[in-house]
């Protein structure tokens, strides 16, 4: 693999005309990557899945270069219907439509002549991949006091033509104070076994909100990775929802930063998992302002083989007095060989805050299926009546009703 | 017995008593009426201690200025404080917080430490006058007590502190008539020439049941007008906003 | 100095030491040392063998570093790994013979050994540094059939129990300081309880590490066999003193069929200084292992002591039917760190367990609970309950919990709590207006907080871990 790794990075550099100092910057990413490789159980981050193994399982000759000189099509089917939308399009990880149809156009900018900035996050392996691999990147800012008339939709498409590669993307995205905007990522796979890494780095400044909605839904037997970064400044909100249902293995990793006071997060998230499907969800939400607040709630339901992983962390600095930090995870184990892992930690240093977590698994609950089959529901009825409002618990914390009708849709097309 | 000159209070840079006066003289009962807000709850924390607070003015409690008191030696002295919200403790038995406290009074004030045997036959009695029920005694403090039964066991309390100044904060809402009047009995059982009461409420009801001396009419942080058991009738009749 | 240090911290009333002449193997850890230990103690050659197999093992393995608390690096060559007061090195017949010395340090520790004076109900086991000197009512419990005496007697007397048990929980090559325990183990306790038998007593360890730069190294042996009844207390105190002593120990509960075994913690060891300055690494093993169908084992503990504890008494749920039951209180006050928790591991069908932990932190001191719980797919039917509460007292002081929860099998159910709060100003003023002073009324709400925990205790040590909580967060209300 590392011969592999350096024969692509060349060529990358070779066909591609970045900037001397990108040039710099992504050579030294590079390495660091060759030394550490792709995460593995024995990183506590990774404890429960084991990426390394992960890849060498699933995907045979990996390989990191991408030709990206050809357009390609997009099948315009797969745009969502009924929902007015501005779009970005990304298909097997090149940029092939950028469309703000529905903006005032000097109030939105897109950057993608940009320097790599040094990650802070010096530990992940991943993002030297990607700091090392990546083509473009983007830079997304909403002006000050703009509010985006209509949803952001990015699609991730990627089709058949597209084998055993990895695949970076970047995206950072700047709220100035008091905008808004809702964020849609919308997965579509018909390619087969790739990694797909993807970095997103929200800065979300004072009294802006941001809204974003991950929609893995499509089976398809690709490996991901997608790691948010989010810094939010004082009275913003952030509100995250995840499907994670579609892949062969994704794991969602949101780093998010309160550094305002009265700033608040909530990520709220499902698994729908059969065959033999591993996603994971990881927070680490960093409390540190007074009167920061973040809010938990992650739901699965697990068929088959299918396994589950919530690692959630809630870190309250000594000067985050008067935290409020709530987390909740909670899963259905429907079939003998599924597993659920959980690992909802806490770590405080200060003494005024109300903090609390909770996980469950376990089975269906045997005395509701009682109930309403004693109602006239046969089991299976009963059984998906159940697990729908299970699950429909977490979207109806969706704040957009549009949205969460959209979600709903899409959830129930897969039940 | 107590004497308040002149009290102002702001929390949070808004003012919630000012310039009020009071007098209460041994034996005597009191009662003050107010809307909803007008800072009766204020004032009983404030006399029993409760920080938060920015105050001026003086609070002569037997000649002696208490401001500087902690809560608990307020307690030691005899002041005692009927919560309106009696707060819930988990974990702690009721039985061990009474004896507890009352050996931590009793002790302040030179007096012999009740032991186990001592204490429970006085829970007993009291228990029994007050018809409540002992059994709940045993649970964890206010724990999955109901509204009244809360409100009974802060009288309880009162009557076992055996307090020369009373202060009961709404205790009589949320409680049924038999209680109503058992709460009644149980402190004119302890009105005696040197304890004196101050009764917040906002029903002329309760006051049928214990005569007080004084009604005083508190709005917006001041005493507005004071009288006699008639004031309260009055108030009944007419409501706070024509009264003024 | 001495006499300064302990006026400054009156409240750890066991700090004193005895003046007490030892005998003391060579300091440093290697062959002859191993040899030494096993020689005073008259041992069998297998016993020898074992503990020079754990000595090889040990030198492959690294000291773990993922717990929380970090400490400066033990040089294992500067430790004296056997130390034993020279009167007991013929252990006297009687405990009349006992060295007087001796049995006034633990009458000043409040357990009086001596036949007029003992507790009642209760026999003890008293390990002083290196070697049991004593062990109380041992006759009476003979006539049942109950074994307990120190471990070194059980080597020497019942070596066919040993032999099968020894390291069949925790197995020679666990990990670093349990390796390290069975190749120097001293001394510790041995309990066995025959088939059938409700121990008609409770049975007591009390372990006081006396003399300076030494490790305790004890180890603890019980088996329950098939339908036995034992409940088991241990308590531990040690000097005050400017360096870091080690103890490192290891204890093994195996329950057979039906058997139920509940062991009790008052841990309670020197915690160094208002600075930090001194007190024991308390790093323990503690594994039961529920063998039997319808096994119990049920772990208290209330620690208040040592300047780093690191521990997690777990359950092994093997036999079908059987339950696993943790209760912890863990204070730490000043510089203390504190890194603790249990695994619960189902295997068998229809297992139970539960987990109740309370953590309390104040003043600079850092407290984790970390915790395992494993369904396996073969546990069918099997349940966890865990509770774990954190309370802050400044924000000084840090809390972190750690749990990890698997779950493989879909008919099992696994439901985790936590929370972490401070006491409530509100609940404060109400009890002060009761009358208590701010440190009663810490006390009181604290002790509540604790209560699931200290209802597990027996009576006479209710009381004691009560005053102990109380003692452990004096000077941190303000
Ligand atoms: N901690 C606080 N922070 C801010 N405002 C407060 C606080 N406590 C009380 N107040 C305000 O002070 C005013 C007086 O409150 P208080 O509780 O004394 O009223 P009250 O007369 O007892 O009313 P009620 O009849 O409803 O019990 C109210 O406007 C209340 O909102
Ligand atoms: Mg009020």
């Amino acid at each position: 693999m590392e011969e592999q790794l350096k024969i692509d990075f060349e060529k990358l550099l070779e066909t591609s005309n970045f900037s001397k100092k990108n040039v710099e910057i992504k050579r030294k990413n590079f390495e660091n990557f060759i030394e550490k490789g792709f995460p593995n159980r024995r990183e506590e981050n990774w404890k429960f899945s084991d990426l390394n193994q992960i890849i060498s399982k699933n995907i045979k000759n990996l390989s990191f270069y991408n030709d990206l000189s050809k357009p390609n099509k997009i099948d315009q089917s797969i745009f969502i219907d009924g929902l007015e939308h501005n779009k970005l399009v990304f298909v097997n990880g090149r940029i092939e439509k950028i469309e703000f149809d529905y903006e005032e156009k000097n109030k939105i900018e897109i950057l993608d002549d940009l320097v790599l900035e040094k990650s802070n996050n010096a530990n992940n392996s991943l993002l030297f991949l990607n700091n090392a691999f990546v083509n473009k990147y983007f830079k997304l800012i909403v002006k000050k006091n703009y509010s985006l008339k209509k949803p952001l939709v990015i699609y991730n498409i990627t089709n058949k033509d597209l084998i055993s590669k990895s695949i970076n993307l970047k995206v950072n995205i700047s709220l100035e104070e008091n905008s808004s905007l809702k964020l849609i990522e919308f997965f579509n796979d018909r390619s087969i076994t790739n990694f797909i890494n993807i970095n997103y780095n929200f800065d979300i400044q004072k009294n802006s909100i941001l809204k974003n909605y991950k929609i893995d839904n499509n089976s398809n037997s690709n490996i991901k990775y997608s790691f948010s970064n989010i810094n939010q400044d004082s009275n913003s909100v952030s509100e995250i929802f995840l499907l994670s249902s579609g892949s062969e293995f994704i794991k969602n990793e949101i780093n998010c930063n309160l550094n305002g006071k009265y700033a608040s997060a909530f990520v709220n998230g499902v698994f729908i998992l059969d065959e033999t499907k591993h996603h994971e969800i990881k927070t680490n939400i960093n409390h540190l302002a007074e009167n920061t607040k973040s809010y938990q709630l992650i739901k699965g339901v697990l068929e088959d083989t299918s396994k589950a992983v919530y690692q959630g962390k809630i870190f309250v600095d000594s000067k985050a007095q008067k935290t409020d930090g709530y987390q909740l995870s909670k899963a259905i184990l429907l079939n003998d060989n599924t597993e659920f892992n959980a690992k909802p930690e806490l770590e405080i240093y200060a003494d005024d805050v109300k903090c609390s977590h909770g996980s469950a698994s376990g089975s269906l609950n045997e005395d509701s299926i009682f109930y309403l089959m004693s109602r006239g529901l046969n089991y299976q009825e009963a059984k998906k009546l159940l697990i729908n409002g299970f699950l429909l618990d977490v979207v109806e914390k969706i704040t957009d009703s549009e949205i969460k009708n959209l979600i709903k849709n899409i959830m129930s097309l897969k039940q | 017995m107590l004497k308040i000159k002149n009290l102002k209070a702001d929390i949070e840079n808004k003012s919630i008593l000012n310039n009020f006066n009071l007098e209460i003289k041994p034996g005597e009962v009191h009662a003050i009426m107010g809307p909803n807000g007008s800072g009766k709850s204020t004032l009983s924390n404030i006399l029993s201690g409760k920080k938060g607070y920015d105050v001026s003015g003086e609070i002569l409690f037997e000649n002696k200025n208490i401001f500087e008191l902690e809560t608990e030696e307020r307690a030691h002295k005899g002041i005692f404080l009927a919560f309106q919200y009696p707060l819930e403790i988990p974990g702690v038995n009721t039985n061990i917080f009474l004896k507890t406290s009352l050996n931590a009074i009793r002790k302040a004030r030179g007096e012999k430490e009740l032991d186990a045997i001592e204490f429970l036959k006085l829970v007993k009695l009291k228990a029994k006058e007050l018809k409540f029920d002992e059994e709940k005694l045993n649970r964890q403090l206010n724990v999955g007590f109901s509204g009244g039964e809360k409100k009974k066991n802060e009288i309880l309390q009162m009557s076992i502190l055996n307090p020369k100044l009373s202060i009961l904060d709404e205790t009589d809402s949320g409680l049924d008539i038999d209680a109503l009047k058992i709460v009644a009995d149980g402190v004119n059982s302890l009105r005696k020439k040197d304890n004196s009461f101050l009764i917040i409420t906002h029903y002329q009801r309760l006051l049928d049941y214990i005569k007080p001396d004084y009604v005083h009419v508190l709005m917006s942080g001041k005493i507005i007008k004071s009288g006699g058991p008639e004031l309260a009738l009055e108030l009944e009749k007419k409501g706070y906003e024509n009264f003024n | 100095m001495r006499e300064k240090q302990i006026d400054k911290l009156k409240d750890y009333k066991y700090g004193f030491t005895t003046d007490i002449e030892n005998i003391r193997a060579p300091k440093g850890l290697n062959k002859e040392v191993i040899e030494f230990i096993s020689k005073a103690k008259k041992e069998p050659k297998w016993m020898l063998d074992w503990r020079m197999k754990a000595f090889e093992r040990l030198k492959n393995l690294k000291e773990p570093n993922w717990q929380k608390p970090k400490y400066p690096k033990i040089d294992y060559q500067d430790i004296y790994y056997y130390s034993a007061p020279k009167s007991a090195s013929e252990k006297p017949k009687s405990i009349d013979e006992l060295d007087p010395k001796l049995l006034e340090t633990y009458k000043k520790l409040g357990i009086p050994l001596q036949e007029q004076q003992r507790l009642n109900g209760i026999a003890v086991d008293a390990v002083f540094d290196s070697v049991s000197v004593a062990t109380t009512f041992k006759d009476k419990l003979n006539e049942v059939g109950v074994i307990f005496c120190s471990i070194s007697e059980a080597i020497q007397k019942h070596p066919g129990l040993v032999k099968k048990y020894l390291g069949s929980v925790i197995p020679l090559t666990d990990h670093y300081f349990a390796t390290l325990n069975s190749a120097v183990f001293t001394d510790g306790s041995f309990v066995y309880i025959p088939s059938g038998v409700k121990c008609p007593m409770e049975l007591s360890t009390y372990f006081r590490i006396n003399a300076s730069q030494t490790g305790q190294f004890e180890r603890t042996l019980i088996i329950a066999d098939k339908g036995s009844y034992v409940s088991y207390l241990e308590g531990c105190t040690a000097p005050m003193r400017d360096e870091n002593q080690l103890h490192a120990a290891n204890v093994e509960l195996v329950a057979l069929d039906n058997a139920e075994i509940k062991y009790s913690t008052v841990q309670n060891w020197y915690p160094g200084d208002e600075n930090g300055k001194g007190g024991i690494y308390n790093f323990v093993t503690k594994r039961g292992l529920c063998k039997g169908t319808n096994s119990k084992i049920s772990w208290t503990q209330v620690e208040t002591g040592s300047a780093i504890t690191w521990k997690y008494p777990s359950c092994i749920l093997q036999g079908d039917n059987s339950i696993g039951e943790f209760y912890s209180i863990a204070i730490t006050n000043n510089h203390q760190k504190a890194d603790t928790g249990t695994k619960m591991i189902h295997l068998g069908k229809n297992t139970k367990s539960k987990i109740i932990s309370k953590g309390i932190s104040a003043g600079f001191s850092d407290m984790t609970y970390r915790g395992l719980v494993d369904i396996s797919s073969k546990a069918k039917n099997s349940r966890n309950y865990t509770q774990c509460d954190s309370l802050l007292m400044g924000n000084k002081c840090g809390a972190h919990t750690v749990p990890y929860i698997k779950n493989k099998n879909p008919e099992s159910n696994i439901a985790h709590e936590a929370t972490t709060s401070k006491i409530s100003e509100e609940q404060l003023h109400y009890c002060q207006q009761r009358g208590l002073n701010p440190e009663e009324a810490v006390g009181l709400i604290v002790n509540g907080f604790c209560k699931e925990v200290l209802q597990q205790l027996p009576m006479e040590f209710a009381v004691e871990a009560q005053k102990l909580v109380g003692i452990s967060l004096e000077g941190s209300v303000g």
